[in-house]
């Protein structure tokens, strides 16, 4: 290895794929600066919770490698590279062995193997499990790996420093970043052979969501901003249980209902009258039950509650209930949930059962990756949460810490790859980094002055409620337009903002103000994005309003008005409803011969504006069938 | 290899536990001949005079001034690394974390005042013997002294009895915390029962 | 209708590491289910004193909000803890909030606990493994033994355990309860075992495992309930041992 030149790779973001990319540098010889917002061991992967997928059948089930091939693309709705999910599911079995090697403290059966559990959109055990701590066990193996390997010398670990923006050379080729320590607030030019963005989700950008303060797409934003393409971003992951809360929504696993919790609401009987539990799920779904796919029970969840009227209003809640379970089982199995909703709820769920709600929970959308993970933008590459790979239009419960481990391990020796190509061009020259580096001190430094009258945590606030509004389980076209005006009105009031910090050292308000102006410009990608997609996929469900039935041209309206029978169109919403009593609502079709495309967003500067056009993808494997969920999957 | 910290940190505990707890029971259990009067007192401490002179100092030495100096001093060194907090976490043994150091900086004090004063400067000095009358007269001449000594007895007694149950952590003897806890509470108990000696031998003095 | 109930908040403050502490009140409207972190948002959307002066946002470190990360731990009325699990109504008011002065002060509530990372790199605190290959299968485990791994493996180094030890901090060498038990959890792997003499001949220098004085509070203050203070029993007794080792076995 003496001979090899050391090339160094910067990975930004420490979660499971940055950590997973680091390690096979390492292994492989070259060299890591490794940046992170906060110490790697607390990145956003910690709070995965349920498990993850890979084909172990040890449960007597006959579980084989295609059906979680298959299970992946179905519960996708067809939208995800169908080659690309063909090598994740590969190679799931050997990543768990990994992880066990590492340490993972997987829960056992009697007999010491894995034990596997069920988990949504598929009908075999296929879930490997640490209690309900999946993702902080996987996390902490990995963080040990790179700590190891950070005393062996491969790895420099920059904690509490901030991604600005990458920095191409005059080939327009990425060779280094900007980022700026958190605690000092300098800010420093890093000069490297190929960058890796993991810096995982936007969640942030609905504010109240299930992911950490810290996942908040700044850095994918970023880049998007210098020129990287996004894919999917309209496709936004809805979890169904989730607890409802000011400060966050905190998940409650999909796990839940895989150890066989029930989800019901009080209904009065149709036939009887009288007040019953209604396990709705498994009513409106007899082959999947609670446990279809994050994007139906979803929406299942929000029909009941807010056109039915059922369950809890103000605030809106359904019930989650564990309490038939013996309380051992569920203290063995998912001992660390139930003492969180403890903890913030202050109710024990082994005995009463959980209120819950819809929480926006992952992008499956995310920086366009083609399958070795390199961006359009020679020299970056992305991988985990902050690519769109994998997942389609929607992702199945427990394969992201599966992709996010899995991205990992082709991007990094990908990564050392291209480095030792030699088709890279110039490195930086001191010149160019010095540049890069005081047009953002310059950046900062405006901001730290900033003297308007707006707050950034209150309009951060908005823009969660912006998007919430228009932008959640059930879209039509004019709130989507409607959204985009209030986004460009908030990006205009971002230059009204005031800070009352202006010093330079821990100035995390500064820093807050940058990140929110990205945060506001990703959600305008989203929303364009699923203005566009004049469909219904996954997790993207778009009703449909009386203009855009009469855009339509006239086979596309028959065709409509044979499947849906009796209908009309609301006098107020414009919305298409039912004529049967219920006034349920009409959706779009999923539309393959238009869309079934990657959305591909570039950003225009000039305008602020994004800009949509649609990619092909491979999916020559698997044919594309109607997704349903109320029958066995090849019925 | 050699973990100087490691080995030194624990023959503080083996001395501590053996050899001063040796210390401190024989003269829990000398000084209780009090009870007895002048004669059985006298007698106890006639007793010891018949070890060879040279064989009682070096035992005084070796048994004594070395493992309690040793002791001492590193234990200093370990009250310094530890900033006492039962205000904040008032749990049980925190506080006898906590009086485990005050009482072992208020020996020290005792000690080298109760060494100076009766073994180097009265028996050893002054060649006075040491008998029940010296000490009833010292003692109701001097109703603080005598409340000194009883505490320093006291606070003996504790810091002997607490570093039972350390102990008992620090070897890994008892693992777990029902274990630790009968064997905090026996060592509490046998404390109680000494300090009542104590009590009992001191007032002795003030009631014969 | 009835006024907003108000909660009152005593924040000790300070600039930098080197300037002097000072307090600030500020009052938040109150919820029900409102914590500690979500009331210190409220500061930042709105940060003015009940004196009515307009300050910055107080500054701290937080990230997962569900009691999992260890971002977000500070002294809350004198007690480590989580600050997003600190639900005010089971807190007397008023809430005062101070940074955790084991660890060095960056700024306000901000601390730097990066030596609790470096005491992992002392332990060894990871196993061996040849490297992230596919390698036949992992080896079967005793599934009351992954039990306790996994109850250790909870633990997110938030540095409760340390800033309730009286034996950690400025003052001392010890590298704390923490660390010290995760070598446990190493040693406890099938292959992790392999390497068990090398932690815990680290746990025996200076600063190791001797510097614990069973005061406890460690195992009170852990809010993953992991039973610290059976753990450093244990590995007191297989430190023992291991001491016997290395004399008699060279």
């Amino acid at each position: 290895m003496a001979n090899k030149p050391e090339k160094k790779i910067i990975v930004v973001g420490g979660g499971l794929s940055g950590l997973m990319a680091t390690l096979k540098i390492c292994e492989d010889g070259g060299k890591v600066d490794l940046f992170s917002y906060c110490p790697v061991k607390r990145s956003h992967s910690l709070c995965a919770q349920g498990g993850m997928n890979a084909c172990m059948d040890t449960k007597g089930e006959h579980d084989s490698i295609y059906e979680h091939f298959d299970d992946t693309v179905y519960g996708g709705d067809f939208l995800a590279d169908q080659l690309a999910v063909k090598g994740m599911v590969e190679a799931a079995p050997k990543l768990v062995h990994m992880f066990d090697r590492m340490g993972v403290p997987f829960t056992r059966t009697p007999e010491g193997v894995l034990d596997l559990r069920n988990f949504g959109g598929q009908k075999n055990k296929r879930t490997v499990f640490a209690g309900s701590t999946t993702g902080q066990q996987l996390l902490y193996a990995l963080d040990e790996q790179v700590r190891r390997w950070e005393v062996k010398g491969g790895v420099k670990k920059y904690e509490f420093w901030e991604f600005i923006k990458i920095i191409k050379n005059k080939d327009g080729v990425c060779r280094g970043i900007v980022a700026q320590n958190m605690n000092s607030n300098e800010i420093q030019a890093f000069p490297a052979d190929v960058v890796i963005l993991a810096t995982g989700g936007p969640g942030q950008v609905y504010g109240r969501c299930t992911a950490s303060t810290i996942c908040n797409g700044s850095a994918v934003s970023a880049v998007y901003q210098q020129g990287a393409e996004i894919g999917n971003p309209e496709f936004l992951q809805i979890h169904p249980t989730a607890i409802p809360g000011s400060d966050k929504n905190r998940l409650m696993s999909e796990a839940c209902r895989g150890e066989g919790g029930r989800v019901w609401v009080y209904r009065k009987n149709p036939q009887t009258g009288e007040k019953e539990r209604w396990y709705f799920l498994e009513d409106m779904y007899p082959a999947y039950g609670n446990l279809v796919p994050r994007d139906v029970a979803s929406r299942a969840i929000y029909k009941v509650v807010v056109h039915m009227g059922l369950g809890m209003t103000n605030p809106n809640r359904v019930y989650l209930d564990l309490s038939h379970i013996p309380a051992d089982y569920l203290e063995h199995k998912l001992g660390g949930i139930l003492e969180m909703y403890d903890d913030f709820v202050g109710q024990d769920p082994r005995k009463v059962p959980m209120e819950i709600f819809p929480s926006i929970h992952y992008s499956m959308g995310g920086i366009w990756v083609d399958r070795e993970h390199h961006t359009n933008i020679p020299g970056l590459m992305a991988s985990g949460e902050c690519d769109y790979q994998y997942h389609g239009a929607n992702r199945l419960g427990a394969n992201s810490l599966l992709s996010a481990t899995y991205s990992g391990t082709i991007s990094g020796p990908e990564a050392l790859r291209l480095a030792r190509s030699g088709k890279l061009g110039d490195a930086l020259t001191s010149e160019e980094l010095e540049a890069a580096r005081k047009e953002c001190v310059e950046e900062f430094d405006k901001i730290r002055n900033m003297n308007g009258a707006e707050n950034a945590h209150q309009m951060h606030h908005e823009l969660g409620d912006i998007m919430y509004k228009y932008v959640s389980i059930e879209r039509d076209n004019n709130g989507l337009k409607q959204c985009m005006k209030e986004l460009h009105a908030l990006l205009k009031r971002w230059d009204n903002i005031g800070v009352t910090d202006h010093g330079n050292w821990a100035n995390q308000e500064a820093m807050f103000v940058r990140q929110l102006r990205n945060m506001i410009i990703y959600a305008m990608a989203i929303t364009k994005s699923a203005l566009q997609r004049d469909e219904s996929r996954g997790a993207h469900a778009k009703i449909v309003l009386k203009s855009d039935y009469d855009s339509w041209d006239a086979a596309k309206q028959k065709a409509f008005d044979e499947k849906n029978g009796k209908y009309h169109f609301d006098a107020e919403t414009g919305r298409a409803m039912t004529d049967d009593g219920n006034d349920d609502l009409l959706f779009f079709g999923r539309d393959d011969e238009k869309f079934m495309r990657t959305t591909v967003v570039s950003f225009d500067a000039a305008n602020n504006e994004p800009e949509v056009t649609y990619r092909e993808f491979e999916h020559s494997l698997i044919k594309p069938r109607l997704r349903n969920y109320a029958v066995a999957k090849k019925e | 290899m050699f973990h100087t910290t490691f080995y030194v940190r624990r023959l503080h505990s083996l001395v501590g536990l053996l050899a001063l707890g040796m210390v401190l029971f024989e003269h829990i259990f000398t000084n209780s001949m009090a009870l007895g009067g002048a004669p059985a007192l006298n007698g106890a401490l006639a007793m010891m005079e018949l070890i060879p002179k040279p064989i009682f100092l070096g035992l005084e030495i070796g048994a004594i001034a070395a493992p309690l100096l040793f002791h001492a001093i590193y234990g200093i060194y370990i009250c310094l690394q530890a900033k006492n907090n039962p205000g904040r976490y008032g749990y049980v043994r925190n506080w006898q974390f906590a009086l485990q150091r005050w009482t072992a900086w208020f020996l020290v004090v005792f000690l080298v005042w109760h060494i100076f004063y009766l073994r180097i400067f009265t028996k050893g000095i002054a060649g006075t013997p040491i008998s029940y009358e010296l000490l009833q007269s010292y003692f109701v001449a001097n109703p603080v002294y005598a409340l000194l000594y009883i505490l320093g007895m006291f606070a003996a007694i504790f810091h002997f009895c607490n570093g039972i149950t350390t102990f008992c952590m620090t070897w890994g003897i008892a693992k777990g915390p029902r274990i630790q806890n009968v064997i905090s509470l026996m060592s509490m108990g046998l404390c109680a029962v000494l300090c009542l000696v104590t009590l009992a031998f001191m007032g002795s003095y003030f009631v014969m | 209708m009835a006024e907003q109930k108000k909660v009152r908040f005593v924040i000790e403050r300070q600039d930098g590491p080197d300037s002097a502490p000072y307090t600030q009140e500020f009052d938040v409207d109150y919820r029900p289910g409102l914590n500690v972190v979500a009331a210190l948002m409220e500061i930042q959307k709105n940060p003015v004193t009940v004196d009515g002066k307009k300050v910055a946002p107080v500054v701290w470190e937080c990230n997962c909000l569900e009691k999992v990360c260890g971002a977000c731990m500070m002294v809350i009325n004198g007690k480590a803890r989580q600050a997003c699990c600190s639900l005010i109504d089971n807190l007397e008011q008023p809430i005062r909030l101070q940074p955790a002065r084991t660890f060095p002060v960056i700024r306000d509530l901000l601390i730097d606990r990066s030596v609790m990372f470096e005491s992992l790199k002392r332990i060894q605190g990871w196993v061996e493994v040849d490297g992230s290959w596919d390698v036949k299968d992992a080896p079967i485990q005793n599934p009351y033994t992954a039990e306790t791994a996994y109850e250790i493996s909870h633990c997110m180094t938030c540095g409760c355990c340390m800033e309730a030890c009286p034996n950690v901090g400025p003052q001392s060498d010890f590298i704390g309860p923490s660390p010290t038990v995760q070598a446990y959890l190493f040693n406890l792997h099938p292959l992790g075992k392999f390497d068990a003499p090398k932690r815990l001949n680290a746990l025996m220098e200076k600063g190791g495992i001797t510097s614990c004085g069973n005061s406890q509070n460690c195992v009170q203050a852990c809010p993953k309930n992991i039973k610290l203070t059976t753990y450093l029993a244990q590995l007191n007794r297989d430190v023992n041992k291991q001491a016997l080792k290395n004399i008699f076995n060279h």
